[in-house]
């Protein structure tokens, strides 16, 4: 055992050296993930700041040329007038705007009548979000100006004493762990185990696969360490690396984007540790697998892709269709982008991610004896 | 051995050829990986159509009744009438309910105050809190406007409910065009054509060249009488047909299963991919060229093409949201523009005269690599 154990340590020495001195592979584990990082932190940002609108006023009343100024006057809205509602079209189908609102004739005399009145608004659905956006700020523009030009009550209506004998319920939102909804915070814990999955999939997979194609795995076999060793010997400066790049992206998020950390920072590297284990052992079972380079860095990408999309990284998984539900079970991904997001924004510890942990050891478990199998066959 | 200078220099379609069918064997052998590029985009396709998407219903509510009278009970009823809203559970108050948010429980939280019925009989205001779990910005920014269109409802129909009618409003009657039902997939399949394409065409490139200069079976093309202009044509000849290939399933795909309609020309938009294509092409195999090294390569070529496209295309990420220095960063990012232009063209019907800009830009994008790639493979020759 003690003979093991020193074995072990020569060879993890041996493969930290080795990686150390390969600049490239360097580059990719520590400088990579940090621009990675940097790059979308700062790109994403999915709020809605302002849409381009045009505004085709067909009333031009007093009525409807005050909406109009009211309209330009928020700056949610940068408004241009135009003249026709096909202008207005032409304009959306170009691209230069991503919303016409219409005013339309009888607007103004059925306002002052204290009728119900509408206003056209058409969106670029070609890009729903930013459409879905753009019309509910439109929606809540045009409520409050009702509110604000005077309630009116329909001829006809007596008995009313006034807008303040009515009910009127506040539904007060507050928000949680991140008031000012910035699209930061919620985007660097999936971008961690974005970062953290390519690292230990694709460049174990590529590397051990190197390895073998350039016969330097035969004469590690040539030592009296089992194969079983080896493998571990071999993936553990990977996980190594990659508690690294945890380390540093927390860093930087916290410094840069303003990510919090609220709950115990050891449920975090429990959890990444496990997730590092997951993944690695995917990267050793493509490794076994493939027969180039090539095929291992695809066979990786095809993995990886779809992890990184079912995770909820960018995309809500209650928002995914319910037989997709399963298939986001069996992706370590979606467990550790949970797993970060409770403790970091949420402030929560082991017994909150106690799903996520117990799911990321199942996996792990699963896989690693699989590929171990398969590293055994292929190299015994 | 001196060869006549006037065959070196000359382009000669049997050379570019025969360095096409050579590229074809290297692909032949390796089979697996082919399979891989041509099904790959067919499950990112199945993945961007299905999965991702932003459409929210059955929001998680948890709810802290600290009245139950009749009134708070309507309220939650007229809440969770329909699909948007879906009762999780009850707790016995709002201090509770944070540990539903932990839990992944529940996305809000209502909290009742007591004497809410009360209020609302006497017709005096009363404020009901409505806790959001806000991690998740964008499910929250959505929450926040069903939330507020659900309570100006509510509130119209207890003043009717008082008086009989309800006060004049403003209605914005919104309609999306091109795009009635705003589904996700309409807008994200034409960036995804855009991010496959830049994918497939870079990796599969970049991995050719630092293959043959690994094995050392390049400085063998070198010493033929082929000229680096045949080398870069031949070898990018048979991707680029396995590329046209996949925009061809690409497009299949998206037509067939997610009704993305082709409004424009088609002939513009294969014309405008084919430029794509090469430019990616190009881009591969110049990191090829530049690195002679397989892992770096395949490594450098995702990071240059997988990431930007992802992230810097407008793909998904909204380009104009992003801080300056990040959008000057976008103009020199291919995929840009095609994502820029497909949308226009696919899904907006627009004409040539729209997106002339963007295809001169792939045009450039195209010349300047393919030009990159054959000066520096003169300097690594020498």
């Amino acid at each position: 055992m003690r003979g093991v154990l020193i074995g072990l340590i020569a060879l993890v020495r041996k493969e930290l050296l080795q990686t150390l001195r390969d600049r490239g592979v360097l580059f990719m584990l520590l400088v990579a993930p940090i621009v990675q990082l940097v790059g979308l932190g700062y790109a994403a940002n999915m709020e809605f700041l302002h849409a381009a609108t045009v505004l085709v006023d067909q009333d031009r009343s007093p009525e409807s040329r005050a909406l109009c100024r009211a309209f330009a006057a928020d700056s949610t809205f940068v408004v241009r007038d135009v003249e026709t509602v096909d202008e207005a079209e032409r304009a959306l189908r170009e691209g230069a705007a991503q919303v016409a609102v219409i005013v339309p004739q009888a607007f103004g005399r059925e306002l002052v009548a204290g009728h119900p009145t509408s206003v056209q608004v058409l969106i670029d659905g070609s890009d729903p979000t930013r459409g879905v956006q753009a019309g509910a700020a439109i929606e809540g523009f045009t409520a409050q100006q009702a509110a604000r030009a005077h309630v009116r009550w329909p001829v006809g209506v007596s008995g009313v004493s006034g807008v303040s004998a009515l009910p009127r319920v506040g539904l007060v939102p507050r928000l949680l762990y991140n008031p000012r909804l910035a699209s930061r915070i919620f985007i660097v814990p999936g971008t961690a185990a974005s970062i953290l999955l390519v690292v230990s999939t694709i460049v174990t997979a590529v590397g051990l696969s190197r390895e073998r194609e350039m016969g330097t795995l035969e004469q590690l076999l040539v030592t009296p360490l089992s194969p079983l060793v080896l493998m571990i010997g071999k993936t553990i400066p990977y996980a190594v690396f990659g508690l690294v790049d945890a380390t540093i992206i927390l860093v930087l998020g916290n410094v840069l984007f303003d990510v919090p950390l609220r709950g115990p920072i050891d449920v975090v590297f429990v959890g990444t540790t496990l997730y590092l284990v997951a993944t690695l052992s995917i990267g050793l079972l493509i490794s076994t697998a493939a027969k180039t380079q090539q095929q291992a860095f695809m066979a990786g990408l095809f993995f990886v892709l779809p992890a990184l999309l079912l995770s909820g990284f960018l995309t809500p998984v209650s928002a995914m269709p319910w037989w997709i539900r399963p298939v986001t079970y069996v992706t370590p991904t979606r467990w550790y982008v949970e797993l970060v997001r409770t403790v970091l924004l949420r402030g929560g510890g082991y017994r909150d991610v106690a799903t996520q942990l117990g799911a990321l050891a199942a996996l792990s478990t699963v896989v690693l004896t699989v590929a171990t199998l398969r590293f055994r066959r292929t190299v015994g | 051995m001196k060869t006549p200078r006037r065959s070196r220099g000359a382009v000669s379609v049997q050379r570019v050829l025969a360095i096409a069918r050579k590229e074809v064997m290297h692909i032949r052998r390796d089979l697996t990986t082919l399979y891989f590029a041509l099904a790959m985009p067919l499950v990112m396709l199945a993945l961007f159509g299905y999965a991702v998407t932003f459409d929210l219903d059955h929001i998680r509510v948890v709810v802290a009744d600290e009245d139950t009278s009749a009134e708070s009970r309507a309220l939650l009823q007229h809440l969770f009438a329909g699909d948007t809203f879906v009762r999780a559970g009850d707790v016995p108050s709002g201090d509770d309910a944070e540990e539903w948010f932990r839990r992944g429980r529940a996305g809000v939280a209502l909290v009742i105050p007591r004497g809410y019925g009360e209020h609302v009989a006497r017709a005096e205001p009363i404020d009901v809190q409505v806790l959001v779990d806000a991690a998740d910005n964008q499910t929250a920014a959505s929450v926040l406007s069903y939330v507020g269109r659900f309570g100006m409802m509510e509130n119209e129909r207890l003043v009717r409910e008082r008086v009989g009618v309800a006060p004049s409003r403003i209605e914005a009657r919104v309609r999306a065009l091109y795009n009635p039902a705003l589904r996700s997939a309409l807008f994200l399949v034409p960036g995804l054509i855009a991010m496959i394409q830049s994918m497939m065409g870079v990796i599969l490139t970049a991995l050719t060249v630092a293959r043959e200069w690994e094995r050392g079976s390049m400085e063998q093309l070198f010493s033929t009488p082929v000229s680096r202009f045949h080398i870069v044509v031949g070898k990018l000849m048979p991707y680029f047909v396995v590329a046209m290939i996949q925009l061809l399933i690409v497009l299949t795909g998206a037509v067939w299963l997610f009704d993305v309609p082709i409004r424009g020309s088609a002939v513009v938009l294969a014309g405008m991919s084919a430029l794509f294509l090469l430019a990616m092409l190009g881009q591969g195999l110049l990191v090829s060229i530049v690195t002679k090294n397989q892992i770096i390569a395949t490594q450098m070529a995702s990071m240059t093409s997988m990431l930007p496209s992802l992230l810097l295309s407008g793909f998904v990420l909204p380009i104009e949201n992003m801080p300056r220095p990040i959008q000057w960063i976008t103009w020199v990012v291919p995929a840009r523009y095609f994502v820029d232009a497909s949308r226009a063209l696919l899904l907006r019907g627009a004409g040539l005269s729209a997106v002339k800009d963007d295809i001169l830009a792939l045009a450039l994008f195209s010349v300047v690599l393919l030009g990159a790639c054959m000066v520096s493979f003169r300097r690594k020759i020498a």
